[in-house]
């Protein structure tokens, strides 16, 4: 009873404070923007929770409820139309009595005679409601906000079996499972505040009003006295990266740091979530929902006037005007009473306060990032469209290409570049047309987009016949052939943000394709053959077969340079087909090759796809060509294969010994690696533990391995013989007589002399 | 015995009957119910009236549409359906057996109580 009796008497002091303000509030009553004195609001509150309990039991309790709700809501309009700035408590006690008390109601259902409860008809009315709720003989279970430290759940409980709070605090705080129990608790208990003062705690619902699946975000959102959207976005968000992932685009790919998601199980949450927070219903439910509706009553009024204002002018724009208001007055109104709760904090509200902090910043990195991704789409597409006439034929596919460019690519665009827009404005007209219309432009955008890649993909369905043809070489029996092109080395963009790619370089009508592979193959007699192997795709076979007749590409002998066009010339005529060249190098065993970067492109550039997959791939297996030579590097055929001039072979699958590059030696000998540069000779002992015994060593490989003891010993005295100059140098430069130049040759030769 | 008591009970048995009957006259708003049972000197809660009107609907004797209202969200207007129009033949049957039963039995003692009276009752 003690606990009831401070109730009571927070009631009363609530009620004073409000008493000597007058404040006026704004709420949204049965979908009405209703201003009241908070007193008033006090008296219709403890009348729709009145009606609450006493249709507890009905099967169509909401819907009573609804349609009273709703009768009032219509009186409260008409007060309002006649002149009436607010309601007040006398229109609030003059609609009860019309719609009658429960107890005054006259229905069979109800089991008490009306007559009896009349007795106790001697208290006030405010007790009256009071002493009824507490009557309520089943207990409930309620957060005590009253006696909180944290949430007030610890005092809850205790007042529900009736111990000391202290008891179950050091309960919860000495079992491990405590803080999600709490946390859990703090969620999902009512707090006595809401049920029985009517307080400004807020209960979480799901919103029927706005909902898109559920209601669940937007009553999220409510909770936390933010916009829907957020929670929504926050639910979206491991959707959101999966559509971004233009990998089989080739394109880019989604910031990475974007993928944070939460979890694949947001759907689950979602359902989750669905199914445990109760959908808000009735009035009383819905302002629980959104908490108390502010004070700050000057500037409402004002606002509210404005709205009345607004509204009549804007009856002929219909809904939509009207609800671009009422949302605008609700975000002032809940930006105000954000502002109003914070001066009192608790630690609850801090925590509610951070968790909005973190979700505006996870809204608002997503929100940056749709809006670079989408920039960087949009010049991506305009930078590589006018590239487009070198791959998509005129007439209808020509079209399909500005429809995908246009609809498909710039209406998400400007889609949600004015999303935002809106959203930073707060415009949030439920402007159906434009979704509309948006919608069904991005649908042919759509169509566009499937149509061209279908259409082109036909382009490329088939595959030139395959006709290898001899290059006529000025003199074949050179020493050295080494494989050129007649473009400079130019910095390619391919690891660059976005690929410009696709082309060598491009002229007015012409770009140029570096798809050039090159095969290194032992000829079979002493001088060098190149043939040349041209690969193209298009719709038909014979289309095929035209296109590798046009398809132009000179190689040209000059001594011992084989010079290459700098690329397979595409024209608008000719289309990109995947055009590609292969050129086999016959070298015979005893001559040097070498290939030079700018011949081609290490990856062939190609439009594929799972449509045409199998068909751009050749599969080039030439039974004898050697492997693992790299461009920019001289090599030797022999009779095994090819070798480097350092006389290691230029496949990398057998073991190098030995490595020459940036001015170092590295010679491997089993676990051994020794390096000699300018530093000195290191010898690392452990450098290579892996693939110590893959294989016996061969005769070659021993014989390999004394020729390498002899060099090695050979390095260590010359190291030891510069070593020994050096010292001598030193020695010389210490005594500083001016010698004869032959003074200085002496000392250099002797150590060499006396080595042995 | 409490004379508030029966009085409300024996209001309580027609309050179905009346309403149903103010329906069956044309589609009606819950106010204008209200304001026609005034009229005819039958004072009713509004707040009883929802909660009869929904269990009405519920048993599938009336239905009801959303009426756009040019002030603020649409209305409910309810009609009788089929199975409410044969229910309320059933209770106007009944009803006149019953008035016929209580008149012939009052009018013996009270000589002045006549039949008008007796539709309306306080």
């Amino acid at each position: 009873m003690t606990n009831i009796d401070n109730l009571m008497g927070n009631t009363q002091l609530t009620k004073q404070k409000i008493k000597a303000m007058k404040q006026v509030i704004n709420i949204n009553f049965q979908g009405r923007v209703v201003p009241i004195e908070v007193t008033a609001f006090e008296l219709l509150k403890n009348y729709t929770e009145s009606l609450n309990k006493h249709f507890a039991a009905e099967v169509g309790k909401e819907e009573i409820i609804n349609d009273i709700e709703s009768r009032i809501g219509e009186l409260f309009q008409e007060r309002l139309k006649n002149g009436a700035t607010c309601i007040t408590d006398d229109d609030v006690n003059a609609v009860i009595k019309s719609m009658g008390r429960p107890e005054e109601f006259e229905d069979d259902d109800n089991s008490q005679p009306a007559g009896q409860q009349t007795t106790s008809e001697t208290h006030t009315q405010q007790n009256f409601y009071n002493n009824n709720a507490n009557a309520n003989t089943h207990k409930r279970l309620y957060r005590d906000e009253s006696n909180k430290v944290l949430g007030g759940v610890c005092s809850g409980i205790a007042n529900y079996f009736n111990i000391d709070a202290l008891i179950v605090r050091i309960l919860f705080v000495v079992s491990g499972v405590g803080f999600l129990a709490y946390v859990l608790l703090w969620a999902f208990v009512p707090g006595n505040s809401a049920a029985v003062i009517g307080g400004p705690r807020k209960k979480l619902y799901r919103d029927g009003d706005d909902k898109i699946v559920a209601g669940v975000c937007s009553g999220i959102g409510n909770y936390f006295g933010m916009s829907a959207w957020i929670p929504r976005i926050l639910f979206l968000l491991p959707f959101l990266s999966f559509v971004f992932r233009w990998g089989h685009w080739g394109m880019m790919d989604f910031p990475n740091f974007l993928r944070v998601g939460f979890s694949p199980g947001a759907l689950i949450i979602y359902i989750i979530l669905w199914l445990v927070i109760p959908e808000a219903f009735t009035t009383t439910e819905k302002l629980e929902m959104k908490g108390e509706r502010v004070d700050m009553n000057t500037i409402k009024n004002s606002v509210m006037e404005e709205i009345k204002g607004v509204q009549q002018r804007a009856q002929k724009f219909g809904k939509e005007a009207t609800t671009v208001v009422g949302d605008t007055s609700k975000v002032i109104a809940s930006e105000a009473g954000n502002v109003a709760r914070r001066s009192s904090r608790s630690l609850g509200d801090i925590i509610v306060f951070l968790l909005k902090i973190f979700a505006y910043f996870i809204v608002g990195v997503v929100g940056f990032a749709l809006v670079v991704a989408m920039f960087t789409l949009a010049v991506f597409s305009i930078t590589v469209f006018p590239l487009k006439d070198f791959l998509v034929a005129d007439g209808w596919q020509n079209v399909y290409a500005w429809g995908t460019l246009l609809f498909f690519i710039g209406i998400p665009v400007i889609g949600i570049i004015t999303w935002i827009i809106r959203k930073l404005v707060k415009a949030k007209a439920h402007s159906r047309m434009i979704r509309l219309s948006f919608g069904s432009l991005w649908v042919i955008g759509w169509v566009c987009f499937i149509m061209l890649l279908s259409s082109v993909s036909r382009d490329f369905k088939a595959t030139n016949t395959i006709n290898e043809q001899e290059i006529s070489l000025s003199n074949p029996k050179v020493n050295k052939l080494e494989l050129t092109s007649v473009s400079s080395l130019k910095k390619y963009y391919r690891y660059n943000w976005f690929r410009l790619e696709p082309f060598e370089g491009m002229e007015e009508d012409t770009a140029y394709l570096k798809n050039v592979e090159v095969v290194i193959v032992k000829s079979s007699n002493d001088s060098f053959r190149v043939t040349m192997v041209k690969m193209v795709n298009g719709r038909t076979r014979h289309a095929a077969d035209t296109l590798a007749r046009l398809m132009e590409y000179n190689v040209e002998q000059k001594d011992s340079l084989l010079l290459l066009d700098k690329g397979i010339p595409i024209t608008r005529t000719d289309k990109f087909r995947n055009q590609r060249i292969v050129l086999t190098v016959y070298v015979p065993v005893g001559k040097q090759i070498r290939v030079n970067r700018n011949v081609g492109w290490g990856q062939n550039i190609h439009f594929n796809g799972p449509w045409n997959s199998n068909d751009w791939n050749f599969n080039i297996e030439v039974d004898d060509a050697e492997h693992g030579w790299d461009e920019d590097e001289d090599y030797i055929m022999k009779a095994d294969g090819l070798y480097t001039l350092d006389g290691y072979p230029a496949d990398g699958n057998k073991e190098r010994k030995q490595r020459i590059n940036n001015g170092k030696i590295q010679v491997r000998d089993g676990n051994t690696k020794v390096t000699m540069d300018r530093n000195g000779i290191t010898v690392d002992e452990n450098a290579y533990r892996y693939d110590n015994n893959s294989s016996a060593p061969t005769r070659v490989d021993s014989l390999k391995q004394k020729q390498e003891q002899e060099k090695q010993r050979l390095k260590d005295s010359l190291q030891k013989a510069s070593d020994k100059i050096n010292k001598q140098l030193d020695k010389l430069n210490e005594n500083n007589d001016p010698l004869p130049l032959a003074a200085y040759n002496l000392p250099v030769f002797n150590p060499i002399l006396n080595m042995n | 015995m409490n004379i508030d008591n029966t009085a409300s009970q024996m209001r309580k048995g027609v309050l179905e009957f009346c309403i149903l009957s103010v329906i069956k006259q044309g589609e009606a708003y819950p106010s204008d119910i209200i304001d026609k049972m005034k009229a005819a000197n039958l004072n009713i809660l509004e707040g009883t009236l929802y909660p009869l009107l929904t269990r009405l609907k519920n048993a599938e004797l009336l239905t009801y549409r959303w009426v756009e209202s040019n002030s603020g969200p649409p209305r409910k207007y309810f009609s009788l359906t089929v199975k409410g129009a044969d229910f309320y033949k059933e209770l106007e049957a009944t009803w006149f057996e019953l008035a016929n039963a209580v008149k012939a039995l009052t009018e013996a003692e009270q000589q002045h109580f006549n039949n008008n009276n007796f539709n309306n009752p306080q």
